[in-house]
């Protein structure tokens, strides 16, 4: 079964003092998988800036806009349509053998090759004491541990906006148990890295039913590479693994690898920056 | 004392036995290479060396050939120290030397592509993985790309020392951005600015072709598709330690010098400011650390890189030298494993001799190092410029509980070797008004390019200007002298 989306990305920045010159650098276009295909994509802003498609660091698309001249006020609008493939995340089967698997997680070459996505940042460092926050039962297939831990993780952390910001790190969020989806993320990533399995942070939309307007924000999710299956998503925030309903922008080692928005601003004074999500789904 | 004392500037040189002496071998006497100048230099009193320092000085200034020290708070310009005794190299002992340098630096690259794609080295086991994944240099944003004509290091500055054993070894591999060679270019042209006449009896290679040679590199790894490329040279600003070096090298080589504010990124091509509108930019020199290149990608607080950089770098449409990314091969711990590296690489024995190396990472190691402090030369392994060097035989029992502490904090930040003994020349001591035996080492500079490389038969002798000091660092207080390498008689 296909599923057609419409998303619409809105940002709205107002600055007390004229900005001179400022590039800002958007990664909110949904990439192109084996899942989802982006159709049309459309981008308009306020300030009769170009705006120029790119890639960042890791592969992704981002739309930059480059602001020569002077204004206090900016408003950036995306629209993206795209139709995305029904998933089955069981669509497998397990090994008969697990420990064929755990010898794979802990080989060497394999350790190089996820190599990125094992080792620790600044926000998905567990303290020492935390280290055995959740261990994997080697009796289970790699999978089974990974759906027990999206659902530890799920029932640890208490779903709380504005408790936590997006430089919040790990032992803070193990403290207060407190957050929203990128601490989920960021602790699900960590838990599972221990644990030898390579995670990486993925930034996209959830869609959450027709209508539903508003303050929404992006989401975020973790994808773990599963052996003999590959990468698979798992979004702890609401104890699923990722289907139909989540679609992928982009993904890196933490949070700071694919923020929606990287703005370089030459300007002085307060300025205020709001932004909305709309993700529709048409029949 | 040495017993021949017909030479009035060298009556008080006090020669100790110990020390590799550059210019007096194990009888006193004069080295073959020096004996013509020792004999010009008879003719001169302290005095005449007194007045000629002062001239060399004097020109230093005036170029504005200055630096200024970072870990000091009352910052201020000051001259890298020029001595007056050149450094003779013979044309023998410099083939082994340019041959070595340049083989680690092709070592170093097929390292780096190696990094960058397959991780081969990693994945056989030869090097850790967790020199990689642990090196805050390690780019992942470089994973795939491939820089034009394959060379990640263009320019590499390789650090030798001359051991009391006689043998040249290598300190450290400089493959960020090395910085010094202006220095070598301004020492040559000082020495003979104050004493021309020596120059007369000597056959020694010029070094002021390094400049059309480094054009030629950057030349070389232009974009694919681009006809006569435009070169360009960043630079932090005027605030820079090495802004003088970056002005040096633009004016020398004759391309722009230019700063972050002067380059901007249009559908990922890279454009310079000019009075006649944009001008695309095909090679970048950058004098710019990997986090401050494009605000963008790496640090968003950097006030000096270029936004979009990068992605204009990724799309292959601008080239960046060195590359960015290339710092992983220049960790300390890295070097340690350089003689493995040579031979996994070029499969061949290494030319140039590498220090032996503790890694506190290692339990074995670790343990060696702390009972033996007194005896080793302890450095973090990501730092430059010789900060944060602790040398066991002059640190007090406080200092070594102190530094024992540091390491068995966060070992994997340290590495530890053997108290190398540099050998020692004669340096004009202002003070003194007279020559002594002052610690030296040797900066060598090594190209690459598309099919090309060079090895600039020259160098910078740094001295250190502290009696009994090891570090020659400009940064911690060292000197400088002028280098020649003979020609094949």
């Amino acid at each position: 079964m296909k599923y057609d989306y419409t998303i619409k990305y809105r940002s709205e920045n107002h600055y007390e003092t004229p900005v001179f010159e400022a590039y800002w650098q958007f990664l909110v276009t949904p990439e192109n998988n084996s899942t989802q295909k982006l159709i049309t994509e459309k981008f308009t802003t306020s300030v009769n800036a170009r705006i120029e498609e790119s890639v960042n660091g890791l592969g992704f698309t981002t739309s930059r806009i480059h602001c020569k001249k002077p204004f206090k006020d900016i408003v950036f609008e995306a629209e993206f349509k795209l139709t995305k493939r029904e998933v089955n995340p069981f669509d497998f089967t397990l090994p008969l053998d697990n420990s064929l698997d755990y010898e794979l997680l802990s080989s060497l070459p394999f350790r190089v090759e996820f190599e990125a996505y094992l080792k620790n940042t600044a926000l998905t460092i567990l303290p020492k004491i935390s280290e055995d926050l959740f261990k994997f039962e080697q009796s289970k297939s790699v999978f089974e541990n990974c759906i027990a831990l999206n659902t530890f993780i799920h029932n640890f952390i208490t779903f709380k906006t504005g408790v936590t910001n997006t430089n919040t790190t790990l032992p803070t969020i193990l403290e207060n148990k407190e957050g929203v989806c990128q601490d989920y993320t960021h602790l699900m990533c960590a838990v599972a890295r221990v644990n030898q399995v390579p995670a990486r942070y993925v930034s996209g939309y959830l869609h959450q039913g027709d209508g539903f307007l508003g303050d929404m924000q992006m989401h975020a999710w973790t994808e773990l590479y599963i052996p003999e299956i590959g990468w698979v998503g798992f979004d702890s925030t609401n104890n699923l693994v990722a289907n139909h309903n989540h679609i992928k922008v982009a993904h890196g080692k933490d949070y700071n690898d694919c923020p929606p928005l990287k703005g370089i601003v030459y300007s002085s004074g307060n300025n205020f920056t709001k932004y909305t999500v709309e993700v529709n789904h048409q029949q | 004392m040495i017993k021949n004392t017909a030479n009035p500037i060298f009556s008080s040189y006090e020669k100790k036995d110990a020390l590799y002496d550059e210019i007096f071998d194990e009888n006193d006497e004069v080295r073959d290479v020096y004996k013509k100048l020792f004999e010009l230099y008879s003719g001169l009193s302290s005095n005449d060396f007194g007045t000629l320092n002062e001239k060399a000085k004097a020109t230093f200034f005036n170029q504005g050939i200055t630096f200024q020290v970072y870990s000091d708070a009352k910052a201020q310009e000051k001259i890298f120290p020029f001595d007056l005794f050149p450094r003779i190299i013979d044309a023998t002992e410099w083939e082994t030397i340019e041959k070595g340098v340049l083989q680690r630096s092709k070592a170093l690259n097929l390292f780096l592509h190696d990094v960058y794609h397959d991780k081969k080295i990693i994945k056989e086991g030869i090097v850790p993985l967790d020199l990689i994944s642990s090196s805050s240099n390690y780019l992942q944003s470089m994973m795939g790309i491939d820089p034009p004509g394959g060379i990640y290091n263009h320019i590499s500055g390789t650090d030798l020392i001359k051991h009391s054993d006689g043998h040249y070894y290598v300190l450290e591999d400089n493959i960020r951005c090395p910085s010094g060679v202006s220095y070598v270019m301004c020492n040559r042209n000082a020495l003979k600015k104050a004493l021309f006449g020596v120059f007369n009896h000597y056959d020694i290679h010029t070094v002021t072709d390094y400049a059309e040679n480094l054009l030629e590199i950057l030349e070389s790894v232009k974009p694919n598709g681009v006809d006569i490329p435009t070169v360009v040279v960043i630079t932090p600003g005027i605030y820079n330690s090495a802004y003088y070096e970056h002005s040096y090298l633009a004016k020398t080589i004759g391309i722009e010098l230019v700063e972050g504010r002067d380059l901007f990124v249009e559908n990922d091509f890279v454009y310079m400011k000019t009075i006649s509108g944009p001008k695309r930019v095909d090679v970048i020199y950058r004098r710019i650390d990997d986090t401050f290149l494009d605000p963008l990608e790496f640090r968003s607080d950097s006030a000096i890189g270029v936004p979009g950089l990068f992605a204009a770098y990724k799309k292959g449409n601008v080239t960046i030298v060195n590359a960015p990314g290339t710092g992983v091969a220049d960790d300390k711990a890295i070097y340690t494993y350089m003689p493995d590296i040579i031979k996994y690489y070029l499969d061949e024995e290494p030319i140039l001799k590498n220090v032996h190396t503790y890694h506190c990472s290692r339990e074995d190691d670790l343990k060696y190092v702390l009972e033996n402090i007194d005896k080793l030369v302890i450095k973090p392994v990501d730092e430059a410029g010789g900060y944060g060097i602790s040398i066991g035989n002059k640190l007090t029992k406080e200092e070594i509980k102190q530094v024992q502490e540091v390491i068995k904090k966060e070992p994997r930040k340290y590495i530890a070797q053997p108290i190398m003994s540099l050998s020692v020349h004669a340096t004009f001591i202002e003070d003194e008004n007279s020559f002594e035996q002052r610690h030296v080492d040797l900066r060598t500079f090594t190209l690459l390019g598309n099919q090309k490389d060079f090895v600039l038969k020259g160098g910078l002798t740094r001295v250190a200007l502290k009696k009994g000091n090891l570090i020659v660092n400009s940064s911690q207080g060292g000197g400088s002298k002028d280098t020649w390498i003979l020609k094949n008689k």
